[in-house]
């Protein structure tokens, strides 16, 4: 090569070097230079701007009330009034919980799913016309639990669109099937977060039996509730597996007995590991109504929300009355009963590798439910002139703070006790610690105060996480204060800024850009691989193959 | 005062039943102790001509029949029943535990049984018998308890008429799960493929040079 040549190529290297060095390593001095004397570089066309998620795969908000649900009625002599939501309560297991599971005739419990005994009224003690004996039963269900055989959550339950965490829940002692039928995977309407609120009167002898039909060990601790430490037999009753008695294993039961002397809006959680069974759904509202002649309490409220049948207590003095039971859970303490589904590993999975101390909560719910679906049943209706009574629980890990958007409302008790009237606070944000109740009074005066009169007002957590589905938004615990005038006749609020479809396509809050939607797997399911001995055959089969084929096109050229 | 309100229930069932006795699905009944569905003596299906034989088997339910299968929390005395095509079964399901369980089988004709099942409920310690007649074609039924989790957790068991047609998956002590494979790969799948990738490789020359020769 001769010495030119060499240059030559230097040159062209050191120049390959110039322009493949990155723009902005040169000095800016330079580029400036560069650009007044040669002019600006030549436009980047942009990808184009994704389309808005189409609304077509959207759910209906509101499904219609075939059943006829919501329309006031009257069902085994009890008179049930119109539910304003858009999805009711099933009035046959309202009256049945009313007048006693044994006090009504076989096609209401048969439309009720209820046990027989699921709320036996016995004898009325006082005399004053209604049963004084009440023995509850309440069974354990697993919702969006795991299968040997399927990739998808089974007795499924979705919190919002496309969220299937699993979940425990107590229950009212069901007849019949978990699902919907036996085609269907999702669960019967009884059978939801949160496990339901339950209405004894006080002085009631009151027996709860916990049936266990769960795979796990439960207890159920009466929190707030007056309740004796031992029962007249000797056996614990505080629901603690140290303290006071060994937990209900699988397919056992266990009775717990009270007599509560004083009212208030108290709370009842399973006390086993308690910082994964309480958290996992395990917990619900226990209320001791005030004593009043003739006084059939609503012994069960499923799914919380709208009190269908108030006490005369509560009627004497309030329009309306709703139960909101806010919680939070963990998508990954969810996902544990999802990984495996061997009850020895879902243990060891629960008890040991479980960290709660490193744990971050996904999903906020109000009533069983996240945005857009707490608009479904969790409203609260109202109308101009009424005082409302809330029954407010935060059965979660950390605190709420409830803001009423449009009013202010006045914490009357603090976890069942009355505080005196003159100290008795007005507040547009509630603070409620885990495990607190508050009972409010929402009064629709509109005085400037009370409240700023009739419209669909915004009610939720104001710490922003809580109105977020797995940290996006709009989700959490978000619903509202809706006035009569604003509520349509299919029970969903008349808003007027953007449209609903976006929040109500299954993909959306798995954060999917199209909304197409997908099918949430299984955890365990999901990552799961073939195995090796299957893997390194096949790899092997494979490679003699190609080999032999090779091997053989190659002689055959060779030949030629 | 549990035993009292116990036999409460019971008689008030009773009433509650008789007084609404009319409005029943024929093959029903229900009370306190737990209910039968689809019980069928005498109506034979279009394809059979006569009961060709007699069964009765005697189900036991309960947590103590989990513990021959790891892994499993609920379970039946028994998993698997044969009988011929055409024939009266007769079932006397007992409940060993102090929780429903249930025995319900799927998949018989839709015209002789409410959507095709026949269905036994057993509250805590109670019993409960029934019959059904199966048609004449050979298969598998499945049976199972519906209570949330039962089933994926042992309560799991088929009813093979005639030849039937194999076994449905994740019975105990007779068929393997369909989903869910074990294993060091299956926690990391990009592991697996770099070892079939690997193993095509080392292979793939091997034979080359083998099959040259």
């Amino acid at each position: 090569m001769t010495r030119l040549y060499r240059i030559l190529l230097l040159i062209v290297l050191v120049l390959a070097f110039a322009v493949l060095l990155p723009w902005q390593w040169y000095p800016r001095e330079w580029r400036v230079w560069y650009a007044d004397s040669f002019g600006a570089s030549n436009f980047n066309q942009q990808p184009e701007t994704i389309s808005a998620i189409p609304g077509d795969n959207a759910e209906e908000a509101c499904p219609p009330d075939i059943k006829g649900w919501r329309k006031p009625q009257s069902i085994a002599g009890v008179e049930l009034a119109a539910s304003p939501n858009c999805l009711a309560d099933n009035p046959h297991a309202v009256a049945a919980f009313v007048k006693g599971t044994n006090n009504v005739g076989h096609m209401t419990l048969m439309d009720a799913r209820l046990s027989p005994d699921a709320v036996v009224k016995g004898r009325d003690l006082d005399g004053d016309g209604d049963p004084d004996e009440i023995h509850i039963r309440l069974e354990v269900f697993e919702l969006n639990g795991g299968s040997p055989d399927l990739d998808v959550p089974v007795t499924q339950y979705s919190i919002a669109p496309g969220i299937t965490p699993g979940l425990w829940v107590f229950a009212p002692k069901s007849a019949g099937m978990s699902t919907e039928n036996f085609e269907s995977l999702l669960a019967q309407p009884g059978l939801r977060l949160p496990s339901p609120a339950i209405r004894v009167e006080q002085g009631d002898k009151v027996i709860v039996t916990l049936e266990n039909t769960h795979y796990m060990p439960h207890t159920i601790h009466f929190h707030g509730v007056d309740h004796p430490f031992l029962k007249e037999n000797g056996e614990g009753n505080d629901g603690v597996p140290v303290t006071s008695e060994k937990p209900v294993m699988p397919g056992k039961q266990r009775s717990y007995e009270m007599q509560p002397r004083q009212a208030g809006t108290m709370f009842y959680h399973c006390h086993v590991e308690v910082q994964a069974h309480v958290l996992m759904g395990l917990n619900g509202l226990f209320i001791i109504e005030e004593n009043r002649p003739n006084n059939w309490v609503q012994t069960f409220n499923i799914g919380d929300g709208f009190v269908r049948h108030s006490s005369v207590a509560v009627k004497e003095k309030y329009d309306r009355e709703y139960d909101l039971h806010y919680l939070d859970l963990d998508k990954e303490l969810g996902e544990k009963i999802q990984q495996s589904n061997d009850p020895r590993i879902v243990t060891q999975l629960i008890n040991r590798d479980y960290d709660i101390s490193q744990a971050d909560f996904e999903y906020y719910t109000l009533n069983g439910r996240s945005f857009p679906y707490t608009a479904r049943d969790s409203l609260i209706v109202t109308a101009p002139g009424e005082l409302v009574k809330l029954r407010v629980v935060n059965g979660g890990s950390e605190g709420v703070a409830i803001h009423t958007h449009g009013h202010k409302v006045t914490i009357t008790h603090y976890d069942g006790v009355e505080h005196p009237k003159p100290s008795q606070i007005i507040r547009d944000v509630v603070w409620i610690a885990s495990a607190q109740r508050v009972d409010l009074e929402l009064s629709t005066e509109d005085d400037g105060l009370h409240s700023y009169g009739e419209g669909v007002w915004l009610m939720h957590d104001h710490q922003e996480k809580g109105v977020t589905t797995n940290g996006f938004g709009p989700g959490g615990n978000v619903s509202a204060i809706v006035y009569e005038r604003y509520l349509q006749d299919n029970g969903w609020p008349m808003t007027f800024g953007m449209g609903w479809k976006n929040f109500l396509t299954p993909g959306f809050y798995q954060r999917q850009e199209d909304g197409s939607g997908v099918t949430t797997l299984l955890a365990g399911v999901e990552e799961s691989g073939p195995s090796v001995i299957r893997l390194i055959a096949l790899a092997a089969i494979a490679g003699l193959f190609v080999a032999l084929l090779l091997a053989w096109v190659l002689k055959g050229r060779s030949r030629d | 005062m549990f035993l009292l309100l116990l036999s409460l229930v019971a008689v008030t069932s009773v009433q509650a039943q008789n007084k609404h006795h009319n409005h029943q699905m024929p093959g029903m009944s229900m009370d306190a102790t737990g209910m039968v569905m689809g019980n069928n003596k005498d109506k034979l299906p279009d394809d059979c001509s006569e009961i060709s034989g007699e069964y009765e088997i005697n189900v036991v339910a309960g947590t103590s029949y989990a513990k021959s299968y790891a892994s499993t929390m609920f379970g039946f005395n028994k998993h698997e029943w044969r009988v011929k095509p055409c024939s009266r079964i007769t079932v006397n399901f007992k409940n060993e535990d102090d929780v429903r369980h249930q025995w319900m089988l799927h998949g018989l004709p839709k015209y002789l049984y409410d959507r095709g099942m026949f269905h036994m409920e057993a509250s805590g310690g109670h019993s409960q018998s029934g019959v059904f007649i199966v048609p004449s074609d050979d298969k598998t039924y499945l049976v199972h308890c519906d209570i949330a989790q039962h089933m994926e957790k042992g309560m799991k068991a088929q009813l093979i008429v005639g030849d039937g047609v194999g076994d449905l998956w994740s019975i105990p002590g007779i068929s393997a799960d369909f989903e869910r494979p074990g294993g060091i790969l299956a926690a990391k799948p990009v592991f697996a493929w770099l070892l079939a990738a690997f193993i095509f490789v080392i292979v793939f020359f091997v034979g080359f040079r083998f099959f040259k020769l």
